[in-house]
């Protein structure tokens, strides 16, 4: 053992040395790198951003019931180490003089909110700072519509029960208000304290008891692991915020593309090297073998050089990979003004572990193959050509289906990346072949640089396309890159532009829809949609009476509790895409029909045709499912589950209106005009929200372009390996024709030119198949328009052209100036 | 007592779809200590020849035992394990690892035989051959007549039984060759090592104490 080690020591110092072992290392690295550093930051986002969306809640974890929580369930959480408060909601009509109002009351305990940030103001629609904890005892913060309908004023007044309350500040922003249109009362706070004296809250009084959960996250795990006390709901910032969710689900599409295509190139040029230094291995094996070297010994010291290089690899890409992603997080964390827990070591171990499976299914393989060379070898050279046994590919292909598999869940997109790929390849080596085959009349119409470049691609015709192809494939990934960078990622950042609406307006009543239209008519604003909405419940599905209880799942039955929003239109939005069925138009006035989103489908199983019977205040209507919709839910649009076309719905149902517009941030004295106008339309200010999911997307966007340098980065590794493959030869040939009085410049001048075709052919071919798959993954993934970019196609040519030749040029440099007589003697 | 012996011994290879024979009944005998020059035109099977006898390859007809033990009874990796430590090489390309030192190449067969003293031994060796000053070269910092010389310290370096050299003057000056060729002999001699080479060079086969000559596979004169 000591001496096979011995000899993997000395034969690694040597290989790299000379270089041939330094793209094995570097695709290695490259691919471990990649994954560590995507998995460690998107881990530490993933847990930061669950962090901040607690914003929604107003904490990490939310108990709710209609009674008293359970007096151990906030002893038990502070034990874990978390931050508890208590919160009750409940509805009270509040006096101020002899003037009334029904408000949500809010009660709130010390802590409050335990994430994101209470924002109050001294008057509505004033300047905003964030609240020094909350109201003091005797004290009442009251939202803009409360202040409006009592014509409040500060140090006002307030009755609410038995107690009287002072008005100290105005709420302008609360983290976790605004789950769901619900028609909000009007909003008043106070201290949690205070309830008892109120003396509103007794045995049969509703009100919603809370508690709010926040921590560290190994914490939080710890608390979600328990079991959730009868009748308690336990809510966590997963199950809020969609719209955040789903930029992070995209973003993770997008990584998802970076990180296969890094990983399937790092695996090509893991490949490619491997092989190319297990041939080099063959003529030292022969000659090992006739010094007496056993099997054992060859496969122990291949075994260990493995190993080792594994090792080194897997060290430097983590190193790399862990670098990375501090760097991002340095970058990125403050922008995105984000605490990110400290790096797990589980991705680290996982990427290294994706190293280990490529030395495996790659790089061992092949070399190890080197081991069945014949000692004959010795004295015939050309025993060498032993193709390599079927193993090798077995190996090969079952470590790809592996790897794709470790990286990433998404088995659509993988599948797409693998199919275009796996074409492009074998449309790559068709073209090739073609493409070859008419470079040979050129050739007399060319100098003789050219005529000797053009000759080399043309003699050497299988190397050429293999060649073509390996390098076909590296520029692929490259255009790939940057094609989702260009295209598919600005279109994503441009779904949210300016202009997007930022102000909801709900509980509009119907004989205030004209109004309002005239309202912002004459203030210049353009016409507003308005969307009329009933709630109903569901009573009967398929015929069958339903209620909560007929469905296991507690989303459902918690959706099923809750009054259905039903909305009606002839229109269908831009957001919207229907999925089966089709549409009605304006064919469908007056049909008893009903448009299911994914989310209804999902919840109650639906199929087309379903009938389900919803209870408008007493008036039943059973509605067939007509068609199923997708709603892009991050397009800040009044969007329905559940969509009928009009006049089905009888005019006798209670129905509100909704709407959004945009307003433009000098416009905010708007607000106050509209309260007054219209005082009982409550106003969402979603502002803060969409900047934020802004925010995020630039922030993301970001993140994944700097990840893409890592696919980049393997994609020159091929490029390398390709160019690398042929070196000796080329060293070679270029010693001979030195010999025979060639000048250095005519040889660099036919190498660049063979280099430069090769490029071009490559480029051409890859910028077709990158556009291919570009188009397919912005159709069918991303649900993005994308056209054909001719533009590309230059580019992949001439860049194709200029990047190997540049790089073919590099790593033939050194060549070019060694007097042949050293190379001939080394050879 | 006979250290290498063939017996009816044939090779055939396939060629452009046909069975050529490159080997055709031959039988010889090399006694402990012997030397013997195999010669003979290019294509005549020398090199074939040396290559069966030396293990590396098995005949197609015939039997050849080495040091007693009969070489087609053995699969690959027994006879590298007879060569290691019993049997010496010298080639005519020199077949130097390019990325060891001198003394890593030539302690290399010690290794493999297993000797503990393979750096002491294969120092001894070089100093022999007259590198004790180059130790820590690399093939391609020594000029042809050194890189053979270190193949002769490699070759030696385990005390082989037999020795075996496939035109080792060949892409040497003559000058040099001969020089070459008197410190194989010397060393040959001092150790009582047999000694089988393939060699188109009169001058060089004269030395060994037999000479075969081979034509179209075929001992003529031996």
């Amino acid at each position: 053992m000591a001496s096979a080690m011995l000899f993997a020591v000395r034969r690694l110092r040597r290989g790299w040395r000379s270089g041939e072992l330094f793209i094995l290392v570097l695709a290695l690295a490259v691919a471990v790198a990649a994954s560590a550093a995507v998995n460690l930051f998107t881990e530490r986002v993933r847990s930061a951003l669950d962090a901040q969306t607690g914003e929604a809640l107003g904490g990490d974890v939310l108990y709710s019931a209609r009674r008293p929580l359970p007096p151990s369930l906030s002893p038990s959480a502070q034990a874990l180490g978390l931050r508890t408060t208590e919160l009750v909601h409940f509805t009270s009509v509040v006096f101020h003089g002899d003037a009334s109002q029904l408000a949500s009351i809010k009660a709130v305990g010390a802590g409050y909110p335990l994430r994101g940030a209470l924002r109050v103001s001294s008057e509505p629609f004033g300047p905003a700072r964030a609240a020094a904890g909350v109201p003091a005892r005797g004290e009442a913060w009251v939202d803009a519509r409360l202040w409006q309908a009592l014509r409040l004023f500060p140090g006002a007044m307030l009755k609410v029960g038995a107690l009287e309350l002072r008005v100290s500040a105005v709420i302008q922003a609360e983290p976790d208000r605004g789950n769901g249109f619900a028609d909000l009362a009007p909003r008043l706070m106070m201290n949690g304290a205070d309830v008892a004296d109120s003396q509103l809250l007794g045995p049969g009084s509703r009100a919603q008891y809370s508690l709010l959960v926040a921590g560290d996250a190994p914490a939080v795990q710890a608390v979600l692991a328990q079991p959730v006390p009868d009748g308690v709901r336990r809510q966590t910032p997963r199950e809020a915020r969609p719209e955040i969710r789903n930029a992070l689900s995209r973003a993770g599409q997008f990584l998802d593309i970076a990180i296969v295509a890094a990983t399937l190139l790092a695996a090509a040029a893991v490949a490619l090297s491997a092989r190319q230094y297990g041939e080099k291995l063959r003529d030292e094996i022969a000659l090992l073998k006739c010094l007496g070297a056993r099997q054992g010994f060859l496969v122990r010291a291949l075994l260990l050089q493995l190993v080792l290089l594994g090792a080194a690899a897997a060290l430097a890409g983590a190193a790399v990979g862990y670098l990375a992603q501090a760097a991002l997080a340095r970058v990125l964390a403050d922008l995105m003004q984000l605490e990110l827990p400290p790096p797990p070591l589980k991705p680290l171990l996982a990427a290294a572990a994706l190293g280990g499976l490529m030395l495996l299914g790659f790089a061992a393989p092949p070399m190890l193959d080197a081991r069945r060379t014949l000692p004959l070898r010795v004295f015939q050279r050309d025993l060498a050509a032993s193709p390599l046994s079927r193993s090798v590919w077995i190996a090969a292909f079952a470590a790809a289906a592996a790897l794709l598999w470790l990286a990433s869940a998404d088995t659509r997109l993988v599948l797409i990346v693998l199919a275009g790929i796996g074409l492009s390849a074998v449309a790559l080596a068709l073209l090739a072949w073609l493409l070859v085959l008419a470079l040979q009349p050129l050739r007399r119409r060319v100098g003789i640089s050219w005529r000797f470049g053009l000759g080399n691609v043309a003699r050497r015709r299988a190397a050429s396309v293999a060649q073509v192809t390996a390098l076909g494939l590296a520029l692929l990934a490259l255009l790939l890159v940057s094609v989702v960078r260009e295209d598919l990622l600005r279109s994503w950042q441009r779904k949210l532009p300016a202009d997007t609406p930022n102000q909801f307006l709900i509980n509009i009543q119907t004989d205030q829809v004209q109004p309002l239209r005239a309202f912002f008519q004459q203030r210049g604003y353009p016409a507003l949609e308005l969307w009329p909405m009933a709630r109903g419940r569901l009573v009967e599905l398929n015929g069958t009476p339903v209620t909560a209880d007929s469905f296991p799942d507690p989303e459902t039955q918690r959706w099923i509790n809750r009054d259905f929003n039903l909305s009606w239109s002839t229109t269908l939005n831009p957001d919207n895409r229907i999925t089966q069925g089709q549409w009605w138009g304006e064919a469908g006035r007056g049909q008893p029909w009903l448009s299911a989103d994914e989310y209804a489908i999902e919840r109650l199983h639906l199929k087309l045709g379903d009938t389900l019977t919803l209870d408008f205040a007493g008036e039943r209507v059973t509605l067939t499912v007509h068609n199923f919709r997708t709603v892009e839910w991050d397009s800040f649009r009044p969007n329905f589950f559940l969509l009928a076309p009009p006049g089905v719905v009888p005019e006798t149902v209670p129905t509100q209106w909704l709407t959004s517009f945009y307003l433009p941030p000098g416009d905010r004295a708007l607000l106050r005009e509209l309260i007054d106008a219209f005082p009982n339309v409550t106003v969402l200010d979603i502002e803060a929200m969409m900047n934020q999911v802004r925010g995020i997307i630039d922030r993301i966007v970001t993140a994944v372009e700097f990840i893409f340098l890592f696919t980049l980065a393997a994609g020159v590794t091929v490029l390398l390996a390709a160019i690398e493959g042929t070196r000796a030869e080329r060293i070679r040939e270029t010693a001979l024709l030195r010999t025979l009085g060639a000048r250095a410049g005519l040889i660099a001048r036919g190498l660049l030119a063979e280099y430069a075709v090769l490029g071009a052919l490559a480029g051409f071919i890859a910028a077709i198949a990158s556009q291919t798959v570009a188009w397919v993954l912005a159709a069918q993934v991303f649900g993005i328009a994308y056209g054909p970019r001719p533009h590309l196609w230059a580019l992949g040519t001439l860049g194709g052209a200029v990047l190997v030749a540049l790089l073919g040029g590099l790593s033939l440099r050194r060549v070019l100036h060694t007097p042949p007589r050293r190379v001939l003697q080394q050879i | 007592m006979n250290l290498i012996s063939a017996r009816g011994v044939g090779k055939d290879v396939m060629s452009g779809g046909q069975p050529l024979t490159i080997l055709a009944d031959v039988d010889l005998d090399v006694a402990a200590g012997e030397s013997v020059a195999i010669v003979g035109a290019s294509g005549s099977g020398k090199t074939t020849l040396l290559s069966l006898l030396a293990g590396l390859d098995l005949p197609s007809r015939g039997e050849i035992r080495l040091d007693g033990h009969d070489l087609s009874g053995l699969d690959e990796d027994a006879r590298a394990e007879l060569r290691a430590g019993r049997v010496g090489f010298v080639f005519q390309s020199f077949q130097l690892l390019s990325g060891f030192t001198a003394l890593e190449n030539v302690m290399l067969p010690a290794e493999l035989a297993g000797y503990k003293d393979a750096p002491a031994r294969a120092q001894a060796a070089l100093e022999r051959v007259g590198l004790g000053a180059r130790l820590s070269h690399y093939p391609h910092q020594l000029s042809g007549g050194e890189q053979q010389r270190v193949a002769i310290a490699r070759a030696f370096c385990a005390e082989p039984t037999v020795l075996f050299a496939d035109e080792p003057t060949g892409n040497l000056d003559a000058a040099t060759g001969a020089r070459i060729i008197d410190l194989l002999f010397e060393m040959n001699a001092a150790r009582g090592t047999t000694l089988v080479l393939v060699t188109h060079d009169a001058a060089l086969a004269s030395r060994c104490r037999r000479v075969l000559r081979l034509r179209e596979g075929r001992i003529v004169h031996g």
